[in-house]
C-alpha cells in the first residue's frame, strides 16, 4: 500500500483533488470496517483518517465527542486501533488521528512503532502545537510515520511558513474558528492567503482542508481557496450513528467526490531550475 | 516566564489557540512592568478584593491539636468568599487591556465562576461560566450568585459533568470565540502562560504570609499547608516562598474512603497531557482520563498544575490525600473551635494541618491557607451529617 503522502502527491500531480474520509475506531464497528473502507475507496477516497477515541477531545464538536464516548463505552482500546489499522491500511493509505495523551501513555516510540507495524503511514494530533512537536517529529521519523501538523485561521504568516515546512505528508488546514462539525459560522474566512503561503513555503506539500466539510458546496469552497483536497469527518460520523455501513459512505462521499472531480486542482508548480551539485 | 517546570507544563493546544496564548503572554509581559497596570491592580486589590487578608492565630484549634501553632491565612475573607478573586481581578484587567469584551470561565465549586462574574460586572465585560451539571446541583447557591451578578451559567452535560468537563467546554468555546473572548482560567493549570499568570496573581497570598508572619512572630512559618485541586491557592502560597526553607504540604482530595483514587492526581496519577499541559493526571492504562470523585467540587479534578508536578518530583513540596470524612471532621472542628465555616476544599487542608500540628513541638508555626468560606457547602455538609 502506498503511503498517505505518496497517495496525496500522486492525486495532486494528476490534477485530482484528494478526498480523505475520517472513521473513528470503535470495537463495535470492527466487523463492518472492511466494507466501509471499501466503499470509501470506491467513492474516490485517496486516503483514510482513522480516529482513535480520547475521553477529553477539546478540538471536537458534539458529533465526534459522542462518537468517542460511544467507542470508549464499547470498550475500545489500543488493540482495536491496531486491528482496525490492519483492516483499513490494506485497502487505503491510512493516517491515525488522536490526542496526545494516549500516545504519551503508551510511550511515543512504542505507540508509533505499533501503528507503523499495523500499516499507518501518518499521524495527526490536534492538540500538538508546533512548540511541543519536536520530540514527536523525531519519534515519527524513527518509525517512518509522517507527522501531520495543523494550521488554522489567525495563525501568523511566519508561523504558517514554519508549519508548512515542518509538517510531513500534508498540511491539515483547519477551516475556521471552532471545533469539528459545528455549524459553519455566518462569516466566511478566506483561507486563500494561508493556502498560498503554505504552498509557497513548501511547494510539494499538499494542503488539505478539514473541519466543516460536509457537502459538495463546502468541498467546492475549499478548492476555491486553493486547497489540494478535503477531509470529511463529522458529516460521516453523524450519519454513521444510524447506519455504519457502505451505503452511508456512498451517500455522503459520492456527491462530494463528483464535485471534486469536476473541479480538479492544479499540480504543484515546478521550480524553474533544479540545482545540481557538481 | 517559564514555559516548563522541570519537564512539566508546555502548551498542548490546537493551533487555533496559539495566537491568543501568545497575545496573552505578550500583554502580560508588558502589563506587569506597566506602573499604571500595577497601580490599578493594587488599588482594586485593596478597595474591591479586600486585601490584605488577615493572618489569624487559631488558638482553640491549636489546643485541640496540642502541638504546633496553627495560623490561618484568611483567603475566605476575599471578595466573593475565596482566593479566586485575586486571579479573576488580575486577568479581568488583562482582558480589558487586550480589548476583549467577553469573558468565559470554568467553575467547579462555583467560586471561580462567582469571582469572574464579579469582575466581569465591575469592568463591564460580558461573562459566561461553564459549570458541570453535577456541580450546579451540589453548589446551587453559587449558581444563583453568578446569575444575580449578571453572568450566564452554561450547564455542561458531557462526561462526568464536573470541573474537567467544564474546562473542556470552555476550551471549545474559546477555540470558536478566541478573537473577542478572554478565557479567564481559574486554576494554575492549562497551557502556558496560564499556570505562570495564575501563580503570579495568586502569589499575593504567599507574599502577605511572609510579611505578616515576620510582623507577628518575627520569622517565617515552619510549614505552609494548602489544598490542591488544580492548585491555585497552593501555588499562590508556595511560589513566593519557594526559595525559603518553609516546608510545603499540598493536600489533595482522597474522595470516599473505600473507593479508588478520589481526585488525588499527584498521589495516584502519572505524568500525562490534559487540558494543554503536561503534568500528573489520573488516567487509565490506555491514557484515557479517569473519573474522579470528591465531596468538594473544587478539588474534583483529574489533573493538577504543572508547577506542583515539579515541586513534587524535585522534593520541594510534599503532597498527601485527605478523605471526604476527614475533611468533614475538620469542617466541624473549625466551625466549633473558631467560629469559621471553611469551604470543604479548605477543610482538607485544615485536617492535614491539625494532623501535622499533633506531630510537631509547640514552638513550630503552621500556616494553613484557608482558601474559601463554606456557605456554599451547607447543604452538602448537612446531608452528610444526617447520614
Amino acid at each position: 500500500m502506498p503511503r498517505v503522502a505518496d497517495a496525496l502527491s500522486l492525486a495532486r500531480s494528476q490534477g485530482r483533488a484528494a478526498l480523505v474520509p475520517y472513521v473513528m475506531v470503535d470495537r463495535a464497528r470492527t466487523r463492518r470496517l472492511r466494507s466501509v473502507v471499501e466503499a470509501a475507496l470506491e467513492a474516490g477516497a485517496s486516503a483514510l483518517e482513522l480516529g482513535f477515541p480520547f475521553s477529553d477531545p477539546i478540538a471536537d464538536g458534539p458529533i465526534l465527542q459522542a462518537t468517542a464516548d460511544r467507542a470508549l463505552s464499547n470498550g475500545t482500546d489500543w488493540s482495536d486501533l491496531v486491528e482496525s489499522l490492519e483492516i483499513a491500511s490494506a485497502l487505503l493509505p491510512t493516517a491515525v488521528m488522536s490526542y496526545a495523551n494516549p500516545f504519551w501513555r503508551h510511550g511515543l516510540d512504542h505507540s508509533l512503532r505499533s501503528i507503523a507495524r499495523a500499516g499507518a503511514s501518518g499521524l495527526i494530533v490536534p492538540d500538538l502545537s508546533l512548540e511541543e512537536a519536536p520530540p514527536w517529529i523525531a519519534a515519527a521519523g524513527r518509525h517512518s510515520i509522517n507527522l501531520v501538523l495543523l494550521a488554522a485561521p489567525g495563525v501568523s504568516e511566519r508561523r504558517t511558513v514554519r508549519l508548512a515546512r515542518a509538517t510531513r505528508g500534508f498540511l491539515y488546514l483547519v477551516a475556521r474558528y471552532g471545533t469539528t462539525g459545528t455549524a459553519l459560522s455566518a462569516e466566511r474566512i478566506d483561507l486563500t492567503p494561508i493556502v498560498r503561503t503554505a504552498h509557497r513555503a513548501a511547494p510539494r506539500t499538499p494542503v488539505l482542508i478539514g473541519f466543516g466539510i460536509k457537502d459538495p458546496a463546502t468541498a467546492a469552497q475549499a478548492l476555491a481557496y486553493g486547497a489540494d483536497g478535503v477531509i470529511v469527518a463529522s458529516a460521516l460520523e453523524e450519519r454513521f450513528v444510524r447506519a455504519f455501513g457502505a451505503a452511508t459512505v456512498r451517500r455522503v462521499l459520492g456527491p462530494i467526490d463528483r464535485t471534486l472531480r469536476a473541479r480538479g486542482v492544479s499540480p504543484p508548480s515546478r521550480p524553474l531550475l533544479y540545482r545540481t551539485r557538481r | 516566564m517559564p514555559r516548563r517546570f522541570g519537564p512539566y507544563g508546555g502548551a498542548f493546544v490546537p493551533e487555533t489557540l496559539v495566537p491568543a496564548l501568545s497575545e496573552l503572554e505578550r500583554e502580560w509581559r508588558t502589563a506587569r512592568r506597566d506602573p499604571r497596570f500595577r497601580a490599578e491592580l493594587h488599588r482594586l486589590s485593596r478597595t474591591l478584593a479586600g486585601r490584605p487578608t488577615p493572618l489569624y492565630f487559631a488558638g482553640r484549634l491549636t489546643e485541640r491539636a496540642r502541638g504546633a501553632e496553627i495560623w490561618l491565612k484568611r483567603e475566605d475573607l476575599v471578595h466573593g468568599g475565596a482566593h479566586k478573586f485575586n486571579n479573576a481581578l488580575g486577568q479581568g484587567l488583562l482582558a480589558k487591556r487586550m480589548g476583549k469584551p467577553r469573558l468565559i470561565a470554568e467553575t467547579g465549586a462555583g467560586q471561580h465562576g462567582v469571582a469572574t462574574a464579579m469582575i466581569g460586572a465591575a469592568l463591564g465585560l460580558e461573562t459566561e461560566v461553564y459549570m458541570g451539571e453535577v456541580d450546579m446541583e451540589r453548589q446551587r447557591s453559587n449558581v444563583l450568585r453568578m446569575e444575580l451578578l449578571g453572568a450566564k451559567v452554561r450547564p455542561v452535560t458531557t462526561g462526568q459533568r464536573t470541573l474537567k468537563d467544564a474546562i473542556n467546554a470552555a476550551l471549545r468555546d474559546w477555540i470558536a470565540s478566541v478573537r473577542s473572548t478572554h478565557y479567564l482560567l481559574g486554576s494554575a493549570v492549562g497551557p502556558h502562560p496560564f499556570p505562570s499568570i495564575v501563580a503570579e496573581f495568586q502569589s499575593v497570598i504567599g507574599r502577605e504570609i511572609a510579611k505578616q508572619s515576620r510582623a507577628t512572630f518575627g520569622r517565617l512559618p515552619d510549614l505552609a499547608v494548602a489544598c490542591v485541586g488544580g492548585g491555585s491557592n497552593a501555588i499562590g502560597t508556595f511560589h513566593p516562598l519557594r526559595r525559603t526553607d518553609v516546608e510545603f504540604l499540598g493536600v489533595e482530595a482522597g474522595g470516599y474512603r473505600r473507593h479508588g483514587a478520589g481526585a488525588a492526581s499527584l498521589a495516584h496519577g502519572r505524568p500525562g497531557i490534559l487540558h494543554g499541559t503536561y503534568s500528573y493526571v489520573l488516567q487509565d492504562r490506555e491514557g484515557q482520563i479517569s473519573e474522579t470523585e470528591s465531596i468538594s467540587a473544587g478539588l474534583d479534578y483529574a489533573g493538577v498544575g504543572p508547577e506542583h508536578a515539579w515541586l513534587k518530583d524535585s522534593g520541594r513540596a510534599r503532597y498527601i490525600a485527605v478523605h471526604d470524612d476527614d475533611a468533614l471532621r475538620a469542617f466541624h472542628w473549625l466551625a466549633e473551635d473558631e467560629g469559621i465555616l471553611p469551604a470543604l476544599e479548605s477543610a482538607h487542608a485544615v485536617f492535614a494541618a491539625v494532623a501535622e500540628a499533633r506531630r510537631r513541638p509547640a514552638r513550630q508555626k503552621i500556616v494553613v491557607t484557608l482558601s474559601g468560606r463554606g456557605d456554599k457547602d451547607l447543604e452538602v455538609v448537612g446531608r452528610a451529617a444526617s447520614r
